[in-house]
């Protein structure tokens, strides 16, 4: 099996996005929850994966190799497609 | 802001996010890819902002600070039917904010005010959870004149009240926080929850 340049990408994608969406479940329920921790759990558990979550996506990005324009074809050529 | 409000931002923008999850795929388009970074980046943060400024509200009610065990007594003294209790004059005849009772007089009234607010908020809770409180319960500091002249300051009741106008110095050192507002034969009944047992109520009229 190809492994392809997308691959590590569609991985940190899919762990990023699942880090928000659970970040932001969790901000949800303590908005739910009329209790002094409730904003405990909003900032150190829903934030924190949020952040994490936006921090990976970011990392994810600025880490995407360059794709010079003679590479281009080539790459196709081989099936490779560059993503975000 | 409405909860429902911001709780559906906040439904939106997970749904957005699982979808881009699910199918990253689509990054591989030019709207695939405005898309990620609106899930992944711009709508969690405004979501998040939202849910903050909604704590931050949330934190102000009365019915906040009483949902600790310790605030009861408290709450309670806000009921006494006596107008010697400083806390309990205001409360009942609406010089406070009802809603807002605990929040009104103790925080600081200051550049950056509610935020200290916020973290003495989260020194109680690290107080109740894991050292317990102390008992009896005590300011952090003693209670500056400050958080009473924010309303009381040019009042003609204040300014021209026989005892705070005796001679110039005592209204200058009650402006300057060094006569307290509390002083002994002044201001000097607070929640005094230790004689809770012994004082009447006041019914509001429903």
């Amino acid at each position: 099996m190809m492994l392809t340049q997308a691959d590590p990408i569609n991985k940190k994608l899919r762990v990023s996005g699942g880090l928000i969406s659970l970040g932001l479940l969790v901000q949800a329920l303590s908005l739910l929850w009329n209790h002094p921790l409730s904003f405990i759990a909003f900032v150190s558990v829903g934030a924190l994966l949020v952040a994490g979550g936006i921090g990976l996506y970011l990392f994810t990005l600025v880490n995407i190799p360059a794709v010079r324009p003679q590479d281009s074809l080539g790459d196709k050529a081989k099936g490779q497609t560059q993503q975000i | 802001m409405p909860m429902f409000l911001i709780l559906a931002v906040l439904v939106i923008t997970i749904i957005l996010a699982a979808l881009v999850t699910l199918r990253p795929s689509l990054t591989l388009a030019r709207g695939g890819k405005i898309l990620a970074f609106l899930a992944f980046f711009i709508f969690p943060v405004f979501a998040g902002l939202l849910g903050l400024e909604n704590h931050m509200e949330r934190a102000k009610q009365t019915s906040f600070c009483l949902t600790c065990h310790i605030m009861g007594q408290y709450g309670q003294s806000l009921y006494v039917d006596d107008a010697s209790y400083i806390p309990a004059a205001h409360f009942q005849n609406g010089r406070i904010p009802r809603d807002q009772a605990c929040y009104t007089c103790h925080t600081d009234y200051s550049i950056f005010g509610g935020f200290k607010s916020k973290f003495r908020g989260l020194h109680h809770i690290y107080a109740q959870y894991v050292t317990g409180p102390q008992q009896p319960v005590k300011l952090y500091h003693p209670y500056n004149n400050r958080e009473c002249l924010h309303c009381h300051e040019g009042s003609r009741s204040f300014e021209q009240g026989a005892i705070h106008t005796v001679d110039p110095q005592t209204m200058a050192d009650i402006k300057s926080n060094k006569l307290s507002c509390m002083t002994s034969g002044c201001h000097d009944t607070i929640h005094n929850v230790k004689q809770l047992e012994h004082v009447k109520y006041w019914k509001p009229v429903q």
